[in-house]
């Protein structure tokens, strides 16, 4: 298990890392690319980063992410369904560090500032994303901005 | 004839720019004579929260409006109390944990300084509940307080410069830091937050001049870890070699939670201190068969060595999170004719206790709020009678209809304070019940260690709180104002016969302390979870200063007040609909006077 969660990581960490081969007529300059993106607020990931869920959809890994969600305490911070205590809501529909599956999958593989352990090294890459199945697989509610009080 | 020598500590104060710290308290029971000053959480070593100030009395409290208000930026919950040392203000935040040192002789109250410690921004993450800080105390020309991220810093009071920082807790063990340290003497005390992520509980002494750490006392154990010696450790009811490792299966205690995030008082005649420790870990009972000696106790053990001298236990086997982590207040009563150096606790339980505290026994023991997970305390083994249907643990599922709930008949994050005139106690409750089905949880270094799945519901009576009086040498109720909302806020009664307190939806109230009857209400900016103080300002009147800034535990709250996240939006709590109605986060310095 650990050997499988390190060798995940020395995997992750060359697909982010390796720079391509240098072409012949390489420059000493990057690239002009006009793409307005790479400087918005918030990062974006680069192209060769893009991980995708292998448990994509499915419902009996879902469930077994269900256990791992409490197992690894997840609950303790997000509460039970992920409905938000010290640390925020999960099934609300919104996200601080991006909702999609691979987006999800750094938040639990990475942690995140304010206290978000890293869990990649005791889950490894498939522990990962089966929470990252069970928690897309939340109902998420319609996005309603408003709350009122008084009667319509 | 009190006011002379008051006046005259004020002056000198005055005259040096800062004091050089206050009498020793005369009396445990009403602490020193009245100087107008708040220099430590709870006003006096006795932790009455009494202040001898009354120029506010029950005749013109109703004149009673706010006078200045700061935001301190910060929008975690606002616990604790400022501190007033001569003619300057201090307020500690929720992490960051700045300190702000406000001048009260100048108009607008500008700041002489604040300082910025640089504290972790993971400590939220192992912070159990939320980001807060119980305040700080003052001694000896320093501003002591605890950092969330695991440690103790003393800040001179006059310069604002930092005197020395020391490390106390380990983070990556599940430890934070949200109590107010205690100063006895040399020695600051402190303890540790997590009985969520299961520590190993202690408490600390460390040099008040060097920051060295003098003295660690663990609250389970092993006698040895304890500082528990056979011969001068006298429980008064049920101990032996090594209970604090006995009490549990196995080597649980090692993981067992017992934390220290509450109050300690003092009484300098017996040389003790007192404090109260946290839920036992993780919250499935079965996962740690027997007493789980001493959590949800209070421990009473000598300032200077730390050695334990008596300890007992409110709840055994802590089966709902019933921390015991609240005041212990020393008072002198006279119960059935008989003077007694008493010891009052108002217990998350449900059970307001009085104790011999020089024995640690058991004289009262009555309901203050619905209780139903014991139906009363034998007064002859010190144990609760409890009901077998209100057990809890993974073999029996989900458990309904216990009262009180896990956040406590009252939270022990809300302080009661006492007057020596009227012999009441008064402190805010919470009239919550819950269902409570205990699950497997494993223990994963600094991650939480809890096992429950919960639900509150409004206790009996359909209001979620209340602000009592109460009489500890007879265990009975005086009188009760009801709130719609948990009351969250700590206590403050002054001689003018005045009590104080703030509600969850914001208002800050002042009530007759002989009747309940309410005098004036004003609405703060944000639900108030902190406790009040009264002081006398440089021009001789007296004033009266509370935080507002709704938070402390987002299970409670159900994170439906917050509005800082937008990618944070939940729902709100089914037993509580309408909070986010009627306030917001905010934190906010308040002053109040005539």
């Amino acid at each position: 298990m650990k050997r499988f969660a390190l060798l995940a990581w020395v995997i992750l960490a060359a697909c982010a890392r390796s720079a391509p081969p240098p072409a012949p007529g390489a420059s000493s300059a990057p690239p002009a690319v006009a793409y307005e993106a790479h400087v918005a607020a918030g990062g974006i990931a680069p192209a060769g980063g893009v991980l995708s869920n292998p448990h994509a959809g499915d419902a009996a890994v879902a469930k077994s992410g269900a256990q791992l969600f409490a197992a690894m305490n997840c609950d303790g911070c997000h509460n039970v369904g992920g409905s938000g205590w010290v640390g925020p809501s999960l099934a609300d529909g919104r996200w601080r560090y991006g909702g999609a599956d691979a987006e999800v999958f750094s938040s639990i593989y990475f942690g995140r500032p304010k206290g978000m352990p890293a869990f990649g090294g005791v889950l490894g890459t498939d522990g990962v994303w089966t929470l990252v199945t069970y928690i897309r697989s939340l109902p998420m509610p319609s996005d309603v901005p408003t709350e009122s009080w008084e009667q319509p | 004839m009190l006011r002379l020598p008051a006046i005259r500590i004020l002056l000198s104060c005055a005259a040096t720019g800062i004091c050089t710290g206050m009498a020793y308290a005369a009396d445990a029971a009403s602490g020193p004579v009245e100087d107008g000053q708040w220099t430590m959480p709870a006003k006096s070593y006795a932790a009455t929260r009494y202040s001898g100030l009354a120029q506010i009395n029950a005749q013109n409290a109703r004149s009673l409006h706010p006078l200045w208000s700061f935001s301190t930026g910060v929008l975690a919950g606002h616990e604790g109390q400022p501190l007033v040392v001569g003619e300057t203000m201090y307020v500690v935040t929720p992490w960051p944990n700045v300190l702000y040192a406000f001048d009260l002789r100048k108009e607008g109250h500008p700041l002489r300084w604040k300082y910025r410690p640089d504290v972790s921004s993971n400590a939220l993450g192992v912070a159990c509940c939320d980001a807060v800080n119980r305040g700080a105390f003052y001694a000896d020309g320093r501003i002591v307080y605890n950092l969330l991220d695991g440690h103790t810093v003393a800040v001179d009071a006059r310069s604002g410069r930092e005197l020395w920082k020391t490390t106390i807790a380990d983070m990556s063990n599940g430890e934070t830091v949200t109590m107010a340290p205690f100063v006895v003497g040399d020695h600051v005390i402190v303890g540790a937050s997590g009985g969520e992520f299961g520590i190993y509980g202690w408490l600390k002494a460390l040099d008040l001049k060097t920051g060295k750490i003098v003295w660690t006392g663990h609250n389970m154990g092993p006698d040895k870890d304890m500082l528990a010696a056979a011969d001068t450790f006298k429980p008064p009811y049920d101990g032996g070699v090594d209970v604090g490792a006995k009490s549990w299966a196995g080597d649980t205690w090692k993981s067992g939670g017992a934390p220290v995030w509450g109050w300690i008082s003092y009484d300098p005649e017996l040389d003790l201190i007192y404090y109260g420790t946290g839920n036992a870990a993780p919250y499935d009972p079965e996962a740690r068969v027997g007493d789980n000696k001493w959590s949800a106790s209070v421990l009473a053990r000598r300032p200077g060595t730390g050695e334990l001298v008596w300890a007992y236990q409110f709840t055994p086997h802590d089966n709902w999170d019933y921390d015991a982590t609240g005041a212990m207040v020393l008072v002198d009563l006279t119960i059935a004719g008989k003077p007694v150096k008493a010891l009052v606790h108002f217990d998350k339980n449900g059970f307001a206790y009085t104790l011999d505290r020089a024995t640690g026994k058991v004289l009262v023991a009555a309901q203050f709020a619905s209780v139903n997970w014991a139906k009363s305390v034998d007064l002859a083994s010190g144990r609760p009678v409890i009901d077998p249907a209100r057990q809890t643990g993974v073999s029996k599922g989900k458990v309904s209809g216990v009262c009180p709930s896990l956040e406590g008949a009252v939270s022990p994050a809300s302080p009661p304070a006492y007057s020596p005139r009227t012999h009441l106690f008064y402190t805010s409750t919470n009239n919550l019940c819950m269902d409570y089905a205990a699950a497997h949880a494993s223990h994963l270094r600094a991650t939480p260690y809890i096992g429950v799945d919960f639900a509150y519901h409004p206790g009996p009576g359909g209001n979620l709180g209340a602000f009592i009086a109460w009489d500890a040498t007879s265990g009975r109720r005086v009188w009760e104002d009801k709130e719609s909302y948990p009351s969250w806020s700590g206590a403050l009664v002054t001689a003018g016969d005045v009590a104080f307190y703030g509600t969850l939806d914001g208002w800050f109230k002042a009530v007759d302390a002989r009747s309940g009857q309410l005098l004036s209400k004003f609405k703060v900016g944000s639900g108030v979870v902190g406790n009040p103080i009264a002081y006398r300002g440089p021009d001789g009147k007296e004033y009266v200063a509370v935080y507002a800034g709704i938070g402390g535990d987002w299970a409670l709250l159900a994170g439906d007040t917050r509005s800082d996240d937008p990618t944070d939006v939940r729902e709100p709590a089914e037993f509580m609909k309408d909070i986010a109605r009627h306030t917001s986060q905010g934190g906010i310095v308040w002053i109040f006077g005539l």
